[in-house]
């Protein structure tokens, strides 16, 4: 691009305001000349005085030229439809565009949006708006920059990543970009480019913690849940860990709205948050102490008989026999030479007889499934239906039997259920949870007998328990109630994680062009940073080395590691992304891995943390400028963003970039005369020369339009949907789905392929396992899913909560001037008085919130909300705002805990945001005290 | 002055549910980012959501007098910029373009702002309580800003009750900004005019909800007209009473009303649940003598619902489509 096209454009929303439209101060200069008219004069006499002056400006202040679709493309789970207003080219407001369709008897999703979403495009004309490409001139981070030109940045780019695919291969090159869902188009592009070259890409899900690992554990899936309207079919809601009306912003009125309806809705939160003002009750655990809880809930359930018995004797491994010799279940190894080691049994109260159980791992069936989608640990919806029907077997769930082995010897067995049954009556009596929870027993005993009875009842589970170290417990321990209950499968029911933005429904349609060549790589983001950026865990501390287990996950190839035999990573793509500002061990990352990496490229519409911390800045479209589909687990609708307004400044949509640079490093390449390569992990002969060509697929992928119909029309959830007719008549509903079918006029509730069909799970066991038998599980005495207790891994005393904000989503947001101000203007560090008092400090001192990690400096909001022993500080503010030191990250280590990097079990499998170690976002100690420095960088 | 002749054709009547409000402010954006983001209107939230109980915004509006006593307009205090709260500014251009690298500070000094004492509240932990209370012009059937106007610059719309500030005739001497007891009139210093809601009735005579219901994701705020004795407002004040005015000592008597709310019940240390955690007292205080009763039956139509049985009240509250909110027709 020449430089006589890089124009600036001259007009921003500001100064279109002040130039014209503003109505005070327009009016007002027609007021004062106006002042000696005669319609003044008639003030108080009798005829009636005409105000249509005033009257007409503030009407001409409501007008457009122009509207198109738009939803806020960021890492939030919204989804939201608004329209775009434009006038003379500017992008003035947006607002919601209110044409969700809606189901019969519930309150309708509109208007969905919320505080962030009704000032996205003041982005758009921001003074850190990134407007053309940058070059850095200084250190990374100072800000510093040179404009260039886009063919010298696309140089600089592509001789780069030849010089690396060169000199340490292709895995040395990497580029980052989550949450397909939002934005899928924009998705596909860096990870096509990715894929095509041989670089490796990420996962995300587990990385922002938000994956429920017990929940792959415990079912085989990575997610799935009921859509919110769900919430309203619920008798008993239990708000467990979550706090919607702050962090669910758009989903939150279905809560409100099913209270009216008679639902009781009991929150379970440490602080006492704007979910819990709406709530019937409170009640406050320790943190971290959620498993205990849900524990005793259950051994109340059991203790009452208030259980489901034909479900979890159908749908859970409860009745599968456990050999109390080695406390493994009994396999099919054990009892005939040669058997599988993938196949379980039941003891049979009929025949009194172990009887092998259908549909576990060991059985294949009839018909192969033709994919295997990364979000099941393997893909059984080819079984028959009803192949884990009980018919005439009727389950012990208690008892101890013997059975005699294929060697000749006879060993005892026992069903799960009276393992756990057991386990929970000697540890977790209501009076041995609450002295760990804090939660008084009569609370316990009150939730457990509602949970049992008033059906249907649901958890709604959020980031507050899923960020914790030992999450997995915590989920399978929560699993374990719905399950106990029959909770799952069920209108009203089931537990429903709504954390992370993590389902790109029509995913078959999106994979092909994101994923374009066989064994793409996928790295374990977690793992990623842990690895290169030397992140001490401070384990040892209580004498644990989750190194032992990382070295043997990586040597047995359970979890793969890119770049290769010990080579450190070279050139970091990021894209849609804020990486740094997000990054777990965030003060590891900066001195550990950055200087690893020779070349750091961002793409962004606006100056983040990561953007600045970066080599070379690329310019990005906004929301409005680009064409993309968008979609959430929140409801079933999908919807199309059309690039109302062409991209600003010198600014190109994602597709557009990788595009380009397609071109360029296949006429580099050429140029240079290194075409050809094999690609020894991927096991292909690679080609750049091809690589413009092979990007656009020959032309078919050469626009956004093109590349979200491919989308639509390759999966089944979407197949018949096109592009033109989302702009046209609004968003429109999945006709499949992914583990459910899609019931017209009723809301989405996931497992019936399971639960109705009585399909196998997608597990080893082929049922909802709670018991695992992996080595490194029992070695942890973590088989069961029993309360783990939190993590004493730091010697100070308060717990450090990196919750969500309401005025930022993630990063976003957090650097607009309209939030800021609807706050303190920066981040807080919110306390209690008491823990606050006894360190002297007062509401809106600076305070250092610290640990052996890292440091972070900032404001201190002093609230009884909070409870003592804590600290709440939102995540996620960019590095350079407000802060004096650090960032809410600085304290937070990375801990990879065993149980997420196991393998060679069954569904304990890695597949990218399936399965793989999370960052633990709390789970962390800190102390804090006033603020006494001047260190002001 | 205001004088009988003024008395609007029709009136428009908002009601906000404050068991709907989550405290999320997406009214004061679409508020803002519609009408109040030119010079001059920075500090202004025509429309801004406060947490109860607290000092609000402005910091301690309830005590700056105003309203009317004895039938007569009191002259209020004059609100200070630092009781608004001077809008910060962030100059993250020096930082991240420009090179500079002090980080980015908010500037002036923060020390107090339209959402300040968010979420801070009453009481000890774990018996603290707070809610939210979404504010914005009453349109007062009385309303003491236009009492107060020597240029008789406000004035009420025949058409539908609205409150407005005619701005050729206004020639800045604020003492409606004294006079409004709630100090919802602001002052655009660089205009030297008043500024307030307009109730967006740019929209309302299109048949569009205002932005602040139309946006409003809580979907707790109603609108409609005082006449339409089948629409929703006035079956939640006139027929089922559960909607209050904010505080009706002021004298100007408010069109829009409230839906008190609910809160869990305080606990001690045997986690045994007693009364609700907001005190009757800190409600009346706000929105008068009515509020036991209003709770009550909204506590006995919830209950219904909860048994089962149809609720007439409790439909009205969830209002299942969007357009349940608000009643325009007939413009």
């Amino acid at each position: 691009m020449s430089e006589k096209t890089i124009t600036e454009n001259p007009v921003t929303r500001r100064t279109f305001v002040q130039a014209g439209a503003a109505v005070t101060a327009a009016t007002t200069i027609a007021a004062r000349s106006l002042s000696a008219e005669p319609l003044l004069q008639a003030t108080g006499a009798a005829a009636p005085v005409d105000h249509s002056k005033t009257e007409e400006a503030y009407r001409k202040q409501w007008t457009w030229d122009k509207k198109g679709r738009m939803t806020h493309m960021l890492n939030c789970t919204g989804a939201c439809p608004h329209w775009v207003y434009v006038k003379d080219g500017v992008v003035m407001r947006e607002e919601q565009s209110r044409d969700l369709p809606g189901f019969t008897g519930i309150p309708e999703y509109n208007p969905r949006g919320c505080n962030k979403g009704a000032c996205g495009t003041d982005y758009m004309y921001a003074e850190h708006r990134i407007k053309y490409p940058l070059i850095r001139v200084g250190e990374r981070g100072e800000g510093r920059w040179r404009r260039a030109s886009w063919d010298e940045v696309l140089d600089l780019i592509g001789n780069k990543i030849l010089d690396t695919i060169q000199k340490d291969g292709p895995d040395a090159i990497s580029v980052y970009s989550p949450v397909p869902a939002v934005s899928p188009v924009s998705f596909a592009a860096g990870h096509r480019f990715a894929g095509l070259i041989g670089g490796h890409t990420y996962t995300f899900f587990d990385w922002y913690c938000d994956h429920p690992m017990g929940m792959t554990q415990t079912m085989g899936i990575q997610g799935d849940l009921a859509e919110t309207a769900d919430w309203y079919n619920a008798k008993t809601i239990l708000i467990w860990g979550a706090n919607p009306m702050t962090t669910r912003i758009p989903d939150a009125h279905t809560l409100t709205e099913a209270r009216y309806n008679g639902t009781s809705v009991a929150v379970i939160t440490p602080e006492y948050c704007s979910s819990a003002v709406h709530a019937d009750e409170w009640h406050h655990p320790k943190p971290g102490t959620d498993a205990a809880l849900a524990n005793a809930m259950a051994h109340v359930i059991i203790r009452d008989k208030l259980y489901d018995t034909g479900f979890m004797k159908e749908q859970t491994d409860l009745p599968f026999l456990v050999r109390t010799d080695t406390g493994r279940f009994l396999r099919q190894v054990d009892l005939q030479k040669d058997g599988s080691d993938e196949l379980f049994y039941c003891w049979d109260t009929k025949t009194k007889m172990p009887v092998q159980m259908r549909g576990s791992w060991g059985e294949k069936p009839k018909v192969k499934p033709p994919v295997e989608p990364g979000f099941f640990g393997r893909n059984t919806l080819t079984f028959e239906p009803g192949t884990i029907a009980l018919g005439d077997l009727d389950p012990a769930l208690e008892g101890t039997f013997t059975v005699k082995l294929a060697n000749g010897k006879s060993v005892t067995v026992r069903p799960v259920f009276s393992l756990l049954k057991e386990a929970l009556a000697k540890d977790f009596t209501p009076a041995k949870a609450s002295g760990i929870t804090g939660i008084p027993v009569a609370a316990i005993e009150t939730l457990a007998k509602r949970f049992g009875t008033a059906k249907p009842a649901m958890i709604i589970h959020g980031a507050g328990t899923n960020h914790w170290y030992h999450a997995d417990v915590i989920v399978r321990a929560m699993l374990l109630l719905c399950a106990l209950t029959g909770a799952i499968g069920k209108k009203g029911a089931g537990w429903n994680h709504y954390v992370g933005q993590w389902k790109p429904t029509p995913l078959l349609g999106l994979a092909p062009i994101a994923f374009p060549k066989p064994k793409h790589k996928f790295m374990n983001s977690a793992l990623w940073v842990y690895l290169h950026g030397e992140v001490y865990d401070s384990m040892e501390r209580i004498g644990f080395d989750a190194n032992k287990y990382v070295r043997e996950s990586i040597e047995k190839g359970w979890m793969p590691v890119f770049p290769k035999h010990g080579k450190s990573p070279k050139v970091f793509i990021c894209y849609r992304a804020n990486f740094l500002t997000q990054s777990k061990g965030q003060e590891y990352t900066l001195r550990n891995l950055w200087p690893k990496l020779d070349l750091i490229v961002t793409a962004d519409f606006r100056m983040s943390t990561q953007a600045l911390w970066s080599d070379v800045v690329l310019p990005a479209a906004f929301w409005a400028e680009k064409l993309d589909l968008n979609m959430t687990e929140e409801h079933t609708y999908i919807q199309v963003n059309e690039a109302t307004v062409p991209p600003s400044f010198e600014s190109k949509t994602d597709w557009q970039i990788f595009r380009e640079l397609s071109e360029r490093v296949a006429q580099l390449a050429v140029k240079r005369g290194f075409t050809k390569f094999h690609d020894n992990i991927s096991e292909i002969d690679r080609d750049l020369s091809l690589l413009a060509e092979e990007f656009t697929a020959k032309g078919r992928f050469a626009t956004e339009e093109a590349v979200a119909q491919a989308i639509l029309d390759g999966a089944p959830p979407t197949k018949g949907i096109t592009v033109q007719q989302l702009r046209e008549q609004g968003p429109q509903r999945f006709k499949a789905n992914w583990t459910s079918p899609m019931v017209p006029d009723e809301p989405y509730v996931p497992f019936r392929f399971y639960t109705d069909q009585k399909k196998p799970w997608p597990t080893m066991t082929g049922r909802m396992q709670f018991y695992i038998d992996h080595p490194w599980f029992m070695e942890l005495g973590q088989a069961l899913p029993l309360h783990q207790p939190p993590l004493e891994a730091d010697k100070y005393p308060l717990v450090y909560n990196t919750l969500h904000a309401r005025f930022g989503m993630h990063s976003m947001w957090k650097d607009s001037k309209l939030m800021l101000r609807l706050e303190r203007g920066g981040p807080l560090a919110w306390m209690n008085p008491k823990d606050a008092g006894t360190r002297g400090l007062v509401d809106n001192d600076w305070v250092d919130v610290f640990n052996d990690h890292g440091k972070v400096t900032c404001r201190v909001k002093i609230a009884e909300s909070v409870q003592p022993g804590q600290v709440n500080l939102p995540f996620g503010p960019e590095r350079y705002l407000d802060l004096r030191e650090g960032n809410s990250q600085s304290p937070l280590p990375i801990r990879i805990k065993p149980t997420h990097i196991a393998g060679g079990y069954g569904h304990l499998v890695f597949k990218p945001n399936y399965y793989g170690p999370s960052g633990h976002n709390r789970d962390v100690r800190v102390e804090v005290r006033r603020y006494m420095g001047a260190r002001s960088l | 002055m205001m004088t009988a002749a003024m008395k609007p054709k029709r009136q428009l009547v908002r009601v906000i549910d404050l068991n709907k409000c989550i405290g999320c402010q997406t009214c004061t954006v679409a508020c803002k980012n519609l009408w109040t983001k030119g010079k001059g209107e920075d500090y202004m939230y025509w429309m801004n959501v406060e947490t109860k109980p607290g000092a609000g915004y402005p910091k301690n509006w309830e005590s700056m007098g105003g309203g009317y006593k004895d039938g007569k307009v009191q002259d209020g205090k004059l609100p200070t910029q630092a009781e608004y709260g001077i809008p910060w500014e962030f100059d993250i251009k020096r930082r991240v373009m420009d090179g500079n690298p002090m980080r980015v500070f908010p500037s002036p000094l923060p020390t107090w702002g339209p959402n300040w004492d968010e979420d801070q509240g009453k009481g000890e932990y774990p018996n603290n309580y707070y809610f939210y209370l979404p504010r914005m012009c009453n349109n007062c059937e009385n309303p003491a800003c236009a009492a107060a106007c020597p240029t008789d610059a406000i004035y009420r719309r025949p058409e539908d009750g609205i409150v407005m500030v005619d701005l050729e005739k206004c020639d800045g001497s604020q003492q409606c900004v004294k006079a409004c007891p709630y100090k919802k009139v602001y002052f655009n210093f660089p205009a030297y005019k008043a500024s307030k809601c307009i109730s967006c009735y740019p929209r309302i005579e299109k048949g569009e909800a205002p932005a602040c219901v139309a946006q409003c994701v809580g979907r707790a705020m109603f609108v409609g007209w005082k006449d339409d004795a089948n629409g929703v407002v006035s079956k939640l004040v006139n027929q089922w009473k559960v909607a209050l005015p904010l505080h009706p000592e002021f004298g100007t008597e408010p069109n829009v009303f409230y839906i008190p709310p609910f809160s869990p019940p305080v606990e001690d240390a045997m986690g045994v649940a007693g009364k609700p955690r907001i005190p009757d007292g800190e409600l009346e205080k706000l929105f008068g003598p009515g509020v036991k009763a209003a709770l009550a039956t909204l506590k006995a139509e919830r209950e219904k619902r909860s048994k089962g049985q149809p609720s007439e009240l409790m439909n009205l509250l969830i209002a299942y489509k969007e357009k349940d909110l608000y009643a325009l027709k007939g413009m």
